[in-house]
């Protein structure tokens, strides 16, 4: 039986198509989009050799550093905002009967399943100043001007809602799992020993949550350095380039400016910085006796 | 043990959770509003007004007017068929990573999951000097082979772990008896594995449902377009006719709608599989 596990023959044809896939979709691209970057090339003719010019440029690039700073604002909004939000519901939810509970947990995700083109440009009508909902709402409360969140010096805000708004159903359900699998006999303890809801939140949910909260603030700062689709649609970075993210940066050097080489630096660096902050959080959050029990209630919550 | 009066803590919990309902949901229900009335109705003052008469002819434009029936068929298709491909290149190589004995195994493993960590857009321009040169730009395959990259990683952590936690003894027996690694994958570990086949089946779809940019980078002609399209194409095409525009913007909602309905108990599940991944 060892012979028939360790047949090479066998295990190569089984890992081939994964590792092939890895390699020409995600290894490859990344290697040519390296020599690109070191590269003059405006996506016709030649591509000339500058070395590493692009990469100078971009770090005196303000608007590069503009983009980090976006996502820096969103990955706070969603730990300072919709996170604190998401697990006051998850632990409400926990507590209502099982027929509200799910209405009302659907009701919170259904934002998260819309497509991003939807979103973005429903928004883009909520924000229109003549006619949007906003619009309304404050002419409902008074208001006599025309107010376009989306114009300069708000833009940023307005996207930053519209995310955090999309987003708040999946933050939710994440930390609604991780109360759910909080064994109940620990609050039946704690109930005997008398501990009020709130001594009962601070010492045994937060806590026992602790890595549940280390992975969804991970989550939410890797998705807010990754974020491009609904800006694109909502802003396109605009205005002047008061909402631009890495992503929609570099498409619009390759292909709105036509500064393909430019594009791939940002690539390149837009690679790095995922990689470091994933390394990073990691490393920051490493706990081995967690890792385990992540382990454990990896398989609890598909057995029940 | 817990007490269910109307203390007023329990009141104002309700109110804050309704409010929040209402937020995650009113934008939703003004798009459903609007898109039954007349577009000179946007501009008059009230926040919602009561369609009169219900305009479905917008629904109706909308269906017609746009590729909306073709680019549905298509993103069902290309979702389909990203979702077969991660889960069986998947599991394949969870066996063999999980199951098999050799050297390498460890190196394989994070190379499948290195994926996890790259985000999808930085191979946007690389990707389409590629295509371009193989020639598969327009093409579904420019979008499947992205699609299935990078839903394989989480696909792979997902069947890897959870094969880990599935006995050995059955498949062991099949061995024994005889059957080769291929025929015990498919007929004895494959079934065992249904769990998670589900959970990956979801998350790919959810990772590329409302996928857009790669879709409007690779895709030029009509083709293969998927149905975020039908609303980008429809507000150039219908830019002052906004009732219209937001009854495609509906329609488009609609089967993302339907199917998370169907599927919550699943969706559920998978984002808690992910989640507990620490």
């Amino acid at each position: 039986m060892y012979k028939l596990y360790s047949n090479k023959l066998v295990i190569f044809s089984l890992v081939l198509p994964g590792l092939l896939t890895f390699v020409v979709a995600i290894l490859a691209p990344i290697i040519l989009s390296i020599y690109y970057s070191l590269t003059d090339y405006s996506g016709l003719g030649e591509a000339v050799f500058i070395g590493l010019q692009n990469y100078v440029q971009l770090f005196q690039d303000p608007v590069f550093w503009r983009a980090l700073l976006n996502s820096l604002l969103l990955a706070i909004g969603f730990v300072a905002i919709q996170h604190p939000i998401a697990i006051f519901v998850a632990l409400k939810l926990d507590h209502l009967q099982r027929r509200s509970e799910g209405i009302l947990r659907c009701i919170y995700f259904i934002p998260n399943v819309i497509s991003v083109a939807v979103i973005a440009y429903l928004w883009r009508f909520i924000y229109n100043p003549n006619f949007g909902l906003l619009q309304k709402i404050l002419e409902f409360f008074g208001y006599e001007g025309k107010f376009n969140a989306l114009g300069s010096g708000t833009a940023i805000w307005a996207v930053l809602v519209v995310l955090i708004w999309h987003g708040f159903g999946w933050g939710m359900l994440i930390y609604y799992t991780g109360i759910k699998n909080i064994d109940p006999v620990v609050y039946e303890a704690a109930a005997i020993d008398g501990a009020n809801g709130r001594a009962t939140f601070f010492h045994i949910t937060l806590p026992l949550m602790k890595p549940v909260i280390k992975y969804n603030v991970t989550l939410a700062i890797i998705s807010a350095l990754k974020q491009m689709e609904t800006v694109y649609l909502l802003t396109d970075g605009g205005p002047g380039n008061e909402t631009q993210f890495l992503a929609t940066y570099l498409y619009k050097q390759a292909f709105g400016s036509y500064k393909y080489g430019y594009g791939n630096a940002i690539s390149v660096v837009f690679i790095a910085i995922c990689l470091l902050a994933t390394v990073l959080l990691n490393r920051a959050f490493a706990d081995r006796s967690e890792q385990k029990e992540a382990k454990r209630l990896a398989k609890a919550s598909l057995d029940h | 043990m817990r007490k269910r009066r109307w203390t007023i803590s329990r009141v104002i919990t309700w109110i804050f959770l309704i409010l929040l309902a209402g937020i995650q949901l009113f934008p939703l229900i003004w798009l459903v509003d609007f898109s039954l009335c007349q577009s000179d109705q946007l501009f008059t003052s009230g926040i919602l007004v009561w369609p009169e008469p219900f305009q479905w002819g917008n629904y109706v434009t909308a269906l017609t007017e746009s590729n909306f029936l073709h680019y549905l068929f298509n993103s069902i298709l290309i979702n389909a068929l990203a979702v077969v491909l991660v889960v069986i290149i998947a599991i394949m190589a969870s066996f063999a990573c999980t199951r098999m004995h050799w050297r390498l195994s460890g190196v394989a493993s994070i190379l499948l999951m290195m994926g996890l960590m790259i985000p999808i857009h930085a191979t946007l321009l690389p990707n389409y000097i590629i295509f371009d040169r193989v020639g598969i730009l327009d093409t579904i395959f420019a979008l499947l082979i992205p699609y299935v990259a990078f839903s394989l990683p989480q696909g792979f952590f997902l069947t890897s772990s959870y094969m880990d936690s599935v006995p050995r003894e059955l498949e062991e027996a099949a061995i024994i008896d005889g059957c080769g690694i291929y025929r015990t994958l498919l007929t004895v570990v494959l079934p065992m594995m249904k769990a998670s086949v589900a959970t990956v089946a979801i998350m790919t779809y959810l990772n590329n449902w409302n996928e857009f940019v790669m879709a409007m980078t690779f895709l030029s002609s009509p083709t293969w377009k998927t149905l975020p399209f039908a609303i980008l194409e429809f507000t150039g095409q219908y830019s002052s006719d906004y009732a219209i525009q937001f009854a495609v913007m509906t329609l488009s909602a609609l089967p993302a709608i339907l199917i998370y309905i169907c599927l919550n108990k699943h969706i559920t599940k998978g984002v808690a599989m992910g989640a507990v991944k620490g």
